[in-house]
């Protein structure tokens, strides 16, 4: 049976000021839905403020939805204990917004994959998982000793990658994981990501308000507005025929995209495969050689 | 969503930690263990034999027959019609007098802010300008420890000699005018300020690590611009700590006060106390009290102002925490410990107790440190009295700084108890611990930890604030880490370094602290060789004979220094040297 994340009818205030000060809760969520299932790939687009990291944080089940459940193959994750939960981060994995200071300074890279192995409870032989994960993100394995602050940032981002995958999950979140990274660097991630669905079969959620990225890696796009999926659709036909204004406002961000007639399209969906295969570059010394 | 258990948990740590010290306040009649009525006779009635009859008629004059709750009731109803109690000794009123003392007490207070805030923006001036500079950040080294480790009455002692007997410039005691504070607040500011500097100096340092710095210098923001800012943002996370040192300024200035005769509420407070005047005792403890709570408030209110949304939001920049190691680093400790391990080796074999040589003999090639007013070997006298202060500093440090990390992490519940043990000074703990077991070298130690733990307590909270803030701690419920391993595994190692430092940073002060009981005949008795002890001895004769002051003072410099340079080699981990600088792969 194929994993699949479910949030079903999804609502979330937050709370306004001091309970004596009349200041109305900000509606944050109202009533959303939305999976994903193993090897697929969703894009939850939309402006800053639109609910997409709370949306997140609830799906992460790290607070409780006002209304709506989250469930996971019909199994219900509620907000709670660390150990409650185990069995649902073990299989759902996140990837945050600025992974590079997600990593604590202060522990090597072994340090940094061990600790969900270990937290989680996940048997098995925890050195041989964490050099695959390494390898997934084609992280030299000798960085392990390291600590974050002797690795580049592009390569603190995929440490912080390889700790979401180091449990085997079967569910990816990743909360805007190409936002400031450059151009070629931004490729790999995607590619990388892009792999994770085709190849491994793993189901993932791209928070993202980058549509480019997104018509390079998402087959279906969700576009969250005020806390409401106002659009949603396979990506190739919502960037062409894209109804709701913040839809549209998101694509004439994105110069080239809106013009992109079907042939072109296909074009830049057969770079990106072409980009896959290329996956196998590496450098001595466990660089990446990247073109441009 | 965060906002409302955090006000109402620190609302409650307040109401609960105040609200208990004033029963232990209102309580003080009941629980003083050495009868009263015995005092209170022979200062009233000089007269009367001390019958069991007359002793009767006083305690139910007095009140004590009639049990806690009478007692303190009818003190909090005293206390609620504006009446603070009349004076067991006098028979007068307590209020007024406590109002003057207090008045007293704050005016010197503001003189040695004006000092203390001097120092602290000297101390911090080499750290912002190596900053600015873009070199790596250095630490304001031996003499800014020196000064934090020059103890105040020690310091008020010297000034008063220099300043008032040698000099002549100033009134050597007395409170008539603003020249008579000069003294008195150098001697009270200059130890503040210090360390105050040498935080401010460290949060400096740190924020000018950070990358913002750096956008900033590119946008082509000037050196002034961006000294402001590192200013604020530096300044929260010593705030609290700048409060504490505030609000210790006023038990500080107990020795102060009484060094030069001052009639401030510290040395009136004093008085009663050792008088067993027990309504004076309270109302000064209430004032101490009602200061420290506004002052508190104040740091709380300026911190929440400066930092409130970075602390809630989780967008606190990241401090780098590793600095470039500085090739000296050693020279300092050993130089230090050598001289200190010179003295105990000169000084152990020698005898501390005979009194074999002249009173108050100069020092010579046979007495290297001359001979104190017993005509005691002061070589000997010192060396014997490194073991039982600083063995008995460190331990009491040590035990401040297990409790303060342990209140420190949970910086709301703690807020509370903090600031209620840190506004009471030792000396006055001491006479409670005193009158409950009895003087002792015990008695002090226990006196000295009780309140000892707060500034490191209020350290590690406003730490373990910052570390909460950051991405990496936010993201660990994800990975299954649970709320125990998160504080051992991910805060306490981030608080931990700045708070051990500042422990070793104490060590000195903590055996001040200790000499200053032991002075007042609550702690190590006579003739036990101990520094504090020699030290309040030689201050007698400090005209006379210098050097009767000169080597305690010495020892308690050394060690002082020390204490600060080991701590500070410790923040250097060994590791960060195999690898030089992080190797910036460039994709291309």
């Amino acid at each position: 049976m194929s994993t699949e994340l479910r949030g079903l009818n999804l609502s979330y205030r937050y709370s306004g000021g001091k309970p004596w000060q009349a200041k109305p809760a900000t509606a944050a969520l109202t009533d959303v839905s939305l999976s994903v299932g193993a090897g697929q790939s969703i894009a939850l687009v939309g402006s800053s403020g639109s609910g997409k990291s709370t949306l997140l944080r609830t799906l992460l089940a790290l607070h409780k939805p006002h209304a709506g459940v989250v469930e996971l193959d019909d199994r219900p994750a509620r907000a709670g204990s660390v150990a409650s939960l185990r069995w649902y981060r073990r299989i759902v994995q996140y990837v945050p917004q600025n992974p590079a200071g997600s990593l604590d300074p202060r522990m090597t890279i072994q340090q940094l994959l061990q600790e969900p192995l270990h937290q989680l409870r996940v048997r098995g032989d925890h050195r041989r998982m964490i050099q695959e994960a390494l390898e997934r993100v084609e992280l030299d394995p000798a960085h392990v000793r390291r600590r974050p602050g002797e690795l580049s940032g592009g390569q603190n981002q995929r440490v912080a990658i390889a700790r979401a995958l180091v449990t085997s999950p079967k569910i990816l979140l990743a909360d805007e994981p190409v936002s400031g990274l450059d151009l070629p660097l931004r490729n790999t991630v995607l590619d990388l990501l892009g792999r994770l669905v085709t190849r491994d079969r793993m189901g993932l959620l791209f928070v993202s308000h980058d549509l480019a990225a997104v018509a390079q890696l998402c087959q279906r796009t969700v576009v969250l507005s005020s806390g409401r999926i106002v659009e949603e659709g396979e990506t190739a036909r919502l960037l062409k025929e894209a109804s709701h204004p913040v839809t549209r406002q998101l694509i004439a961000a994105v110069p080239g995209l809106p013009a992109m007639s079907e042939s072109a399209k296909h074009t830049v969906m057969a770079d990106s495969q072409s980009s896959y295969n290329r996956s196998g570059l590496h450098g001595r010394n466990g660089t990446m050689l990247l073109q441009p | 969503m965060l906002r409302c258990p955090a006000f109402i948990k620190i609302t409650a740590s307040r109401t609960l930690a105040f609200g208990g010290l004033i029963l232990l306040i209102g309580l003080l009649p009941w629980l003083s263990a050495q009868s009263p009525e015995y005092t209170v006779l022979r200062a009233r009635y000089a007269d009367r034999e001390a019958t069991d009859e007359a002793l009767g008629a006083i305690r139910a004059e007095l009140g004590l027959d009639q049990g806690p709750f009478h007692i303190f009731l009818g003190w909090l109803g005293g206390l609620l019609r504006g009446d603070l109690g009349t004076s067991w000794i006098s028979n007068t009123p307590v209020g007024p007098g406590t109002m003057t003392a207090l008045g007293v007490s704050l005016t010197l207070m503001a003189c040695a802010l004006v000092v203390a805030a001097s120092v602290a923006v000297l101390l911090c001036i080499p750290a912002m300008v190596r900053g600015l500079a873009g070199k790596a950040a250095r630490d304001s080294g031996a003499a800014a420890a020196a000064l934090t480790s020059l103890p105040e009455f020690l310091l008020a002692s010297m000034l008063l000699v220099i300043g008032a007997v040698w000099l002549g410039w100033f009134p050597p005691y007395g409170w008539q005018g603003i020249h008579h504070a000069v003294l008195p607040a150098l001697a009270l500011g200059v130890p503040a300020g210090g360390l105050a500097g040498r935080l401010l100096s460290e949060a400096i340092s740190a924020a000018l690590a950070e990358k913002w710095t750096t956008t900033w210098r590119t946008a082509g923001a000037g050196s002034a611009a961006i000294g402001a800012a590192v200013v604020r943002r530096a300044l929260p996370s010593v705030l609290n700590q700048i409060a504490l040192i505030i609000i210790g300024l006023t038990g500080g200035a107990v020795a102060v006060e009484k060094v030069f005769a001052i009639p401030g509420l510290g040395r009136t407070i004093l008085g009663a106390a050792s008088a067993q005047d027990i309504p004076a005792l309270q109302a000064g403890m209430l004032a101490l009290l009602a200061t420290a709570l506004i002052v508190g408030s104040l740091a709380t209110a300026a911190r929440y102002a400066l930092l409130g949304p970075a602390l809630r939001s989780g967008t606190m920049p990241m401090t780098p925490p590793v600095r470039a190691a500085r090739r000296w680093d050693a020279v300092v400790p050993l130089t230090c410990a050598g001289a200190l391990a010179a003295i105990m080796a000169g000084g152990l074999m020698r005898d501390p107790f005979t009194s074999s040589h002249a009173r108050l003999a100069a020092p010579s090639l046979l007495l290297p440190f001359g001979a104190d007013a017993s005509g005691r070997d002061l070589l000997a006298r010192v060396a014997h009295g490194s073991m039982s202060t600083l063995g008995t500093s460190l331990l009491v440090v040590l035990a401040c700084l297990a409790i303060g990390l342990v209140i420190g992490m949970f910086p709301l519940a703690a807020t509370g108890p903090v600031e209620v043990a840190n506004a009471a000074p030792p000396i006055l703990v001491g006479l409670i611990v005193a009158a409950i077991i009895g003087p002792s070298a015990h008695g002090a130690a226990i006196a000295v930890t009780l309140v000892g733990w707060a500034p490191l307590a209020a350290h590690t909270a406003a730490l373990v604030q910052e570390a909460r803030a950051r991405p990496y701690v936010g993201i660990l419920p994800v990975l299954g880490v649970g709320r125990v391993r998160t504080l051992w595994r991910y805060i306490l190692p981030a608080a931990l370094p700045s708070v051990f430092r500042h422990a070793m940073l104490r060590i000195p002060g903590t055996a001040l602290a200790l000499a200053a009981l032991g002075f007042l005949g609550l702690g190590p008795q006579q003739p036990a060789p101990e520094w504090g002890l020699i030290l309040a001895e030689g201050i007698n004769y400090v005209e006379r004979a210098p050097w009767a002051i000169l080597a305690p003072a010495l020892a308690l410099a050394l060690s002082s220094i020390l204490a600060v340079s080991t701590a500070s080699l410790g923040k250097y981990p060994l590791r960060t040297r195999r690898y030089p600088a992080p190797a910036r792969v460039k994709a291309r």
